[in-house]
């Protein structure tokens, strides 16, 4: 997908192969400006393929205009129309394909209930907060029972108790509903607990798609591993099986890989300070005590700052201080070993 | 402005409050005055004249008799008086009113038929070529109109550029003879009137916010459902603007129905330059010009009730 001409041709959408099943709730998350609006207009239909094409349900969607296609979309700034009052625009797209008034009515006065707006409905947008025109955009989609709903960071503008609760609400209404969900966010840890799937996004590419689990647990990428959680890497030399660190130490791989230089990904809450000095040698920088979790930074010799995350669990507080020496212990199921 | 003394005063004593808020009060009518002697001096005051000439008799070489009160020129706009000093209704300048009703209306909808669609189209352009197309509709206000309407005369006349043009097309035989009618002061006025009609909506639509077009599509409009839901209410105020700015000088144009119009087709402004001029009756020509404003006046209250409640329209 390539924008304007000539000299102010910018590509931003490249290459990208995505199938997005039935009643899915399909995430796409990555950095401001990799392309994620673009893709959801892509698929309403705001903007045309340069390249490629989009189907859905096996239906080719090339040519038909955004009022033919039966997806919505909640737009990232809203887009309520300003003279029509709430009601009026929940209704807007019902009256659009020629609904019964009394369905109409009926759908309106369900979707007030949904998104905690009851006796708002004769207000204009205008009056509203954020958050509440946030829902009634919410709203105003939804009442259309559309195939696809595709929302554009819809949650971004609610307070984090409201954003909890709505995120529950999508949720229930995803299952209820049968619609496929096609949702916009930069939030990873919103990605990770609403979705199915996630497909983060680079540049205009797709770096990874997979389920939260797949994409935290086996990132492809320094890039997925980095944009998703908190991420400790490690230069190495992988060699016969082994991979060989900077220091001296050594580790098995976990998954067979061609000899060459590497970088290891590990999670901060998968390694483990040991408690006889064994492993990988260490010099504590600081100790951060986080309530749940007590986190050490630790140096390593020719690495990048390395966290560990451990719980505190009773008994199991370590007394370790700024400027100890300590052991690092990498389970081979922690290690995630990437291609660079 | 009133608010930042008050909160001086609360501090202040007995007598430094009075002079803080004589101060104030100075301060206001200083900042009104000029607004208020233009509106005064050249607003009020000459309508105060009009409205009393209108009730004094005509002198005999123009002017009026000053001290002579009648309510002649407001009786002659409906009756002739005979020769008994008997009453008969008469129509001549209710249907010259009327006409002029009609030519403004008509002049209203067929710019409005025509200026909302090349607003919309000037809305839609990139900002250079928007700025530029701006700029050609607004290039006529440079000539006078006075010359652009006998520019028409030459267009319109018999033998003239349109008639032969038809006539090369072979879509005329004989003349053509729309000059010095109705239809050709119609034409006229739509001429004349359609930057007013077109610059008030290009505004509204400027000022739109396009993502809503993209969310009426979304929600299954088409195309001109949502011109109709979206659109046009959006750009309400910019066509009544539109209406106003030419409906109301539409109707008291005087040299538009002067130089293309004969006399069948004479409007309220040349009826009220004779009584000015030639038939020497200026109480008349004053009782017609409030008539008139009187009208104009209904229908702008017409209009204000019929909407009041929708609040968002003008
Ligand atoms: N109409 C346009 N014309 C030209 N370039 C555009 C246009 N819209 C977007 N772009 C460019 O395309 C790229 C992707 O934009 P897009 O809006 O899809 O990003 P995004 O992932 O939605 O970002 P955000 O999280 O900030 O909303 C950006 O580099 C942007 O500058
Ligand atoms: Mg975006």
């Amino acid at each position: 997908m390539v924008y304007g001409e000539g000299s102010e041709r910018v590509r931003a959408l490249d290459r990208i192969s995505l199938e997005i099943g039935h009643n899915e709730f399909f995430t796409l998350l990555g950095p401001s400006g990799c392309g994620k609006t673009t893709l959801l207009r892509l698929i309403a239909g705001f903007e045309q393929p340069t390249e490629g094409s989009i189907r859905l349900y096996g239906q080719p969607l090339e040519g038909l205009p955004p009022y033919r296609r039966p997806v919505n979309t909640v737009f990232q700034s809203y887009a309520l129309f300003p003279h029509l009052s709430v009601a009026q625009n929940i209704a807007f797209g019902l009256e659009m394909l020629g609904k019964p008034r009394a369905e109409i009515a009926q759908v309106v006065r369900e979707m007030l209930g949904l998104v905690k707006l009851v006796g708002y409905e004769n207000r204009r947008p205008a009056q509203l907060s954020g958050g509440q025109q946030q829902r009634v955009a919410l709203a105003r989609a939804l009442a259309n029972r559309p195939k696809v709903l595709l929302l554009d960071e819809s949650l971004s503008a609610l307070d984090l108790k409201l954003r909890k609760e709505m995120q529950l609400e999508l949720k229930r209404l995803h299952a209820e509903t049968g619609i496929t969900f096609v949702f916009v966010t930069h939030d990873q840890e919103e990605a990770l607990t609403m979705s199915d799937r996630i497909a983060v996004m680079q540049e205009g590419r797709i770096a990874q798609v997979g389920t939260p689990t797949e994409i935290y647990d086996a990132p492809n990428s320094r890039y997925v591993a980095d944009f998703i959680g908190e991420t400790n890497f490690l230069k190495a030399r992988a060699r016969g099986g082994v991979l060989l660190l900077p220091d001296g130490s050594s580790l098995p791989t976990p998954v067979h890989t061609p000899d060459g230089e590497v970088t290891l990904a590990i999670r901060p809450e998968r390694a483990r300070l040991s408690a006889d000095g064994s492993g990988i040698s260490a010099r504590v920088k600081d100790v951060v005590y986080k309530g749940t979790d007590t986190i050490y930074l630790l140096e390593l010799p020719g690495q990048e700052p390395f966290q560990v995350r451990s719980q505190n669990r009773l008994g199991a507080l370590q007394l370790v201080r700024p400027g100890d020496p300590v052991g690092l212990e990498l389970p081979p199921e922690a290690v995630r070993v990437l291609k660079e | 402005m009133a608010t930042p003394s008050r909160e001086v005063t609360s501090i202040a004593g007995g007598s430094a409050r009075r002079a803080l808020e004589r101060r104030d009060l100075l301060t206001r009518w200083a900042l009104i005055l000029p607004a208020g002697l233009v509106l005064v001096g050249l607003m009020l005051l000459p309508m105060l004249l009009m409205a009393l000439m209108s009730w004094l008799e005509p002198g005999s070489f123009g002017g009026v008799r000053w001290g002579h009160y009648t309510p002649e020129a407001y009786i002659k706009f409906l009756f002739d008086r005979n020769l008994d000093d008997s009453l008969s209704l008469n129509t001549d300048y209710l249907s010259i009113f009327s006409r002029s009703f009609g030519l403004a209306f008509i002049t209203m909808l067929i710019t409005l038929l025509i200026g909302f669609p090349v607003s919309l189209y000037i809305a839609l352009q990139t900002p250079r070529r928007r700025q530029w197309l701006i700029f050609l509709v607004t290039i006529p206000f440079w000539t006078n109109l006075l010359v652009r309407t006998y520019a028409w005369i030459l267009l319109l006349r018999n033998g003239g550029l349109i008639e032969s043009g038809l006539k090369q097309m072979g879509l005329l035989q004989g003349s053509l003879d729309l000059l010095y009618t109705p239809i050709a002061v119609q034409i006229g006025l739509v001429y004349a009137f359609l930057p007013f009609m077109v610059l008030p909506i290009y505004t509204s639509l400027e000022k739109l916010d396009w993502r809503l077009l993209e969310a009426a599509f979304d929600l299954y409009a088409n195309r001109w459902k949502a011109l109709w839901r979206v659109v046009l209410p959006l750009a309400a105020p910019g066509v009544i603007a539109g209406c106003i700015l030419v409906f109301v000088p539409a109707l008291g144009t005087y040299y538009i129905p002067e130089l293309l119009g004969g006399a069948k087709s004479l409007m309220i402004g040349n009826l009220i330059q004779q009584q000015f001029g030639a038939s020497r009756d200026w109480p008349f020509g004053a009782a017609l010009s409030f008539a008139l404003l009187a009208l104009v006046l209904l229908f702008m209250l017409i209009y204000a009730l019929r909407f009041r409640g929708k609040g968002s329209l003008l």
